[in-house]
């Protein structure tokens, strides 16, 4: 989640090994102590039941009682279940859509503010507000905005069109309020991270090429967003990792609805809860990991690639 | 950004870059602010502009949470009720139950500082000591997975190991709170932990300090920058969610205070004017926060961005 | 009721006993078990007792208030929490008694064999086994009583019999008289019946059932599947799309007559739309009398089980199993359980709680249902003419409410019953 990942902890093999020498001798016993608690929890509390889960969805448990090995079937059914296949495709599709609307605001309005603007201070302090507030309640504000007062407002404009009834009820369009929502709340850390790295900019650069005759669009081009190409990686990354986990905002708008267009994998996987499909929800949390695993090492990689210009 | 962040990061807080460290012997990256000329206006028009779809939901907040209930159904919800009606913070605290959960989120949250500043920062210590002893890298490489695992991924199973072991309540949502923030912190920790030169831990060895000792008298308060870092980011995780808590508490009545908001969506759905004043008070509490420390926040939060 | 999670009222009165069952619906789409107390809040010898039937909380209150007083056990937690058990057995922290509505659901802790059998008990021996049958019917060919039924519901089409009187409309007997009666009233500019397709469940127990329950062999059907198990292709002669073909596109055929604003009125609105007299028939059970007689104390209406075909004699009415009583394996406090379970089945208990409510004791010899608003299905009641209704044997994984809703709105019934096919066959599937 750092520019770190991008070199480290590889590197550091190659880091001036000072302290080599001394763990040529016995380790203390007080280093595995430290470690223990943090590794037997983690082993407890995540490894655990991710095997356990594993283990169950080549069952046809549900959640209690008697069950029985039933082999691959919930993993051949799975694939050709079209809700849970239209829950992948919605979170995939969500998920890129929402991490380009969210770079792209976020590089903007860290180009503004990076700018030499009047109230400053404030209009930062604004921007980064909806971060410390929940997903949620956030959500719960919106779907007050989106079904009542934005169907009024546009009616009382007189315009017809989907605008005039609640885009939550909308199959259509219902998703763009996820996006909306969801960018709401995670802009403001993806412009830390860009205000971070405007920051990093030596002035000389701009300088250099304001006396070259460059406008500023072609500075923004040229210079500064070859050298936030790493921001731009550690944002997609951090955006990426969040948004296919996309449940709170969901929850709060439009509850996977209307039908289930707006079903995220995550609400599918909750399902299997209470709905006798404990085993099947499990195949599908399985290949839920094979598929964040696989978006993560592509991510990884270009980072790798990305890491070297930085 | 100003110059704040930059101008008081000290040579340990952040292990810089060659081209920072030249920077920084320069006399900090210059600002902006510094470049001299006008005033940029648009910009500056634009950014309000843009700054209202932010106040505008506030707003909108405020304003519904001070309606009476005639009021909340009328027109857009935009208009600034006058008189104020106070009444439904009342209703929306018994409701709520708001002192009990508020008490059981901020519970949860702090326990989740704690237990990931105690927890990673000793973890992340021992792993940075011993990088070339194999099960210390490899640990790192273990703990560093759960980047891959979601909580939906283990979600189910979870809940019925929680329910085993009894603690299908906040006991369990703070635990797995810490579980699920550790990846990043250990991440973070190391990084910085690399930053710290062996020879001020090896002037307490000659004077006999056990590892313990160096770490709990030395190292870690030499983490201070970084554990408020991870402190912040463990604690806004931990308060905002949502997901975990709904799953993994059976009780009801042992809910955090984004959960109990739900009442709103189902049994009190249109009581509009109180759910909108149990928003209200759900939010505050973290805004108040940071208006208060913003500076401090910012400045915890950043270093954990781009470190 | 088929409708224990959906239907807390909005707006009733904000006391904490609310808020919690309101929170109970809580986990929003995942149900997390809301048992008040389970772990901690209950000491170890208190019994839970599970009962969240919405309109018969208070009801039941009583009734465990007045066996506390008399058991000389320690009181026994009435939970009223509308949550989802299933949740609860995942969990592992099953109700010790429970009081629940019997379908497809509930059938699963029969077949998973997390239930204690009550067979010898002396409860079992008192109640009719042509209404012990109907527990069968859900995929237990081992006829086992793990299940007790406690009531059962008969169903039919309310209406408002001022409206009928008014606009000369007689209570239809066939399928084409009730085509007629719905024209009738749509020409005369009241509204013929009144949907409320925002809540799935109101058309899944209510035009769904009818419709399909009216026109095929219930039981048959779902026994024939289950004969069938993973070897059911889509579009076979058993399967959903042909057998509920014909019924389904008179179910599309009778939506029509619905108010236009269906697709955004839920329960609540229904009960006080009819109550105010504004639609002449409603496709609710018994339990919405009560929610109307709110409304409007002296609105006359009744009830008669819908004709889907043109010979009067094939007219059937739609029972459930409104309340089944089971024990969890699992318990540790089975003793004090069989208890409060032989109490509550004692037959002036039990055939009073049935009266009052409108539903229909199981025990043999039971007296006959008194009121006159749902009279019109005693005679259907009494001969066996009824079925359960068939979207109580579909489990909660095919979202049989949503596809309605789709159903209803983009009226497309070949969409619809292949989604239903296709939902079969991976759950034949994945079950095998």
């Amino acid at each position: 989640m750092t520019t770190d990942t991008a070199t480290s902890p590889g590197t550091r093999a190659t880091d001036p090994g000072a302290e080599a020498p001394r763990h040529r001798s016995r380790v203390p016993r007080t280093y595995y102590l430290m470690l223990l608690p943090a590794l037997a929890l983690f082993t407890f509390f995540i490894t655990l039941p991710a095997l356990a889960g594993a283990l169950f969805s080549l069952t046809n448990y549900v959640g209690f009682g008697d069950w029985e090995f039933v082999g691959i079937n919930n993993y051949r059914v799975m694939f050709t279940d079209p809700k849970i296949l239209s829950a992948y495709v919605f979170t995939i599709g969500f998920s890129v859509v929402t991490v380009i609307v969210v770079n792209v605001l976020a590089m903007l309005l860290a180009l503004g503010l990076n700018a030499k603007i009047r109230l400053k201070t404030a209009l930062r302090g604004v921007f980064f507000v909806p971060m410390v507030i929940s997903g949620i309640v956030i959500a719960y504000v919106f779907n007050y905005l989106f079904s009542t007062s934005l169907p009024s407002i546009v009616q009382s404009l007189g315009v017809g069109g989907p605008l005039s009834q609640s885009i939550l009820a909308n199959e259509d369009l219902a998703w763009l309020s996820i996006v909306i929502v969801t960018a709401w709340q995670s802009i403001p850390m993806a412009l830390i991270i860009y205000l971070a790295g405007l920051q990093a900019i030596p002035d000389e650069v701009y300088e250099a090429a304001a006396l070259d005759g460059a406008t500023p669009g072609k500075q923004f081009w040229a210079i500064t967003l070859p050298l936030m190409a790493g921001y731009v990686v550690i944002n997609t990354v951090l955006g990426v990792k969040n948004f296919l986990n996309a449940y709170d905002i969901i929850v709060g708008l439009t509850n996977g609805g209307p039908g289930t267009s707006t079903m995220s994998v995550a609400m599918s996987i909750f399902t299997g809860f209470n709905s006798g499909d404990y085993a099947y929800q499990m195949a599908n949390a399985v290949i839920f990991f094979l598929v964040t695993v696989i978006v993560s090492v592509l991510q990884l990689l270009l980072i790798r690639r990305r890491g070297v210009q930085l | 950004m100003t110059a704040q962040p930059a101008s008081t990061q000290t040579a340990a807080t952040v292990p810089a870059t060659r081209e920072q460290e030249a920077r920084r012997r320069r006399g900090g990256p210059r600002l902006r602010k510094d470049r001299g000329g006008p005033t940029n206006w648009p910009a500056t028009l634009l950014l309000v502009l843009a700054s209202l779809s932010v106040l505008v939901p506030l707003y909108f907040t405020l304003a519904m949470a001070f309606k009476t209930p005639e009021q909340a159904v009328q027109g857009t919800g935009f208009t600034w009720p006058w008189p104020m009606n106070w009444a439904s913070f009342a209703d929306a605290w018994t409701l709520t139950d708001f002192p009990r959960s508020f008490t059981i989120s901020l519970l949860i949250a702090v326990g989740t500082v704690v237990g990931t500043l105690i927890l990673s920062s000793m973890a992340s210590y021992a792993i940075a000591r011993n990088w070339d002893r194999k099960l210390f890298r490899w640990s790192y490489f273990y703990l560093l997975a759960a980047m891959f695992i979601p909580f939906p991924v283990v979600a189910l199973p979870q809940v019925k190991l929680t329910a085993m072991l009894g603690i299908d309540g906040p006991v369990g949502v703070t635990v797995l709170h810490v579980m699920f923030q550790m990846s990043f912190s250990v991440l973070l920790y190391s990084a910085f932990l690399r930053s710290i030169p062996e020879e001020i831990e090896e002037s307490a060895r000659v004077d006999g300090a056990s590892t313990w000792q160096v770490f709990w008298r030395i190292i870690f308060p030499l983490l201070a920058p970084m554990n408020a870092t991870v402190g912040i980011f463990a604690f806004l995780a931990s308060w905002n969610d949502f997901m975990m808590p709904s799953l993994i508490t059976s009780d009801p009545t042992e809910q955090t205070l984004p959960v109990v908001q739900n009442i709103f969506q189902l049994a009190f759905a249109t009581n509009y004017n109180i759910a909108f004043a149990s928003y209200l008070m759900a939010m505050l509490p973290t805004i108040v926060v940071y208006v208060l420390a913003q500076r401090w926040i910012m400045e915890g939060v950043t270093r954990g961005a781009i470190k | 009721m088929d409708h224990s999670v959906s239907s807390v009222t909005p707006g009733s009165g904000l006391s904490r006993r609310t808020l919690f069952k309101a929170l109970g619906v809580g986990a929003l789409g995942v149900g997390s078990g809301g048992l008040a107390g389970c772990s901690g809040g209950l000491g170890d010898d208190t019994l839970r007792f599970l009962m969240n039937k919405p309109e018969v909380v208070g009801y039941f209150g009583e009734l465990i208030t007045a066996y506390n007083e008399q058991s000389g056990r320690p009181p026994v937690f009435f939970d009223s929490t509308p949550t989802s058990i299933s949740a609860q057995f995942v969990r592992g922290v099953p109700p010790d008694l429970a009081c629940y509505n019997y379908q497809y659901e509930a059938s699963t802790y029969v077949n998973r064999d997390v239930l204690t059998d009550l067979r010898d008990t002396a409860p079992a021996q008192q109640i009719a086994p042509h209404v012990q049958e109907l527990v069968s019917q859900f995929a237990d060919e081992e006829h086992r009583f793990h299940v007790l039924p406690y009531s059962t519901a008969a169903a039919g089409v309310i209406y408002n019999v001022a409206l009928f009187e008014d606009n000369g409309v007689e209570v239809p007997t066939t399928w084409s008289e009730v085509i007629q009666a719905c024209q009738t009233f749509q020409d005369a500019g009241v509204v013929p019946i009144y949907g409320t397709y925002q809540e799935g469940w109101t058309m899944a127990q209510g035009i769904f059932d009818y419709c399909v329950g009216g026109m095929i062999d219930v039981a048959g059907f779902y026994a024939r599947l289950r004969e069938v198990g993973d070897e059911f292709e889509a579009g076979a002669d058993y399967s959903f799309s042909v057998v509920m073909a014909d019924a389904v596109a008179r179910m599309t055929e009778l939506a029509e007559f619905d108010n236009e604003d269906a697709a955004a009125r839920g329960y609540s609105d229904g009960n006080l739309a009819f109550g105010q007299g504004q639609a002449a028939m409603y496709l609710q059970g018994p339990w919405a009398l009560g929610e109307i007689e709110k409304v409007d104390p002296d609105l006359q209406v009744a009830t008669f089980p819908l004709p889907m075909t043109d010979d009067p004699e094939d007219t059937k009415c739609r029972v459930n199993l409104d309340l089944g009583m089971w024990i969890p394996a699992q318990t540790p406090h089975r003793e004090a359980a069989m208890d409060l379970l032989t109490y509550l089945f004692q037959p002036d208990i039990i055939n009073t709680y049935n009266a009052e409510n409108l539903y229909y004791s199981p025990l043999e010899d039971a007296p006959a249902q008194p009121d006159e608003r749902v009279a019109g299905l005693q005679e259907y009641v009494d001969s066996g003419r009824f079925y359960q209704g068939p979207s109580t044997f579909i489990p909660p994984t095919i979202p049989l409410a949503n596809y309605l809703q789709e159903l209803l709105i983009t009226g497309d019934p070949q969409a619809f019953l292949r989604k239903l096919d296709e939902d079969w066959r991976r759950l034949a599937l994945r079950s095998a």
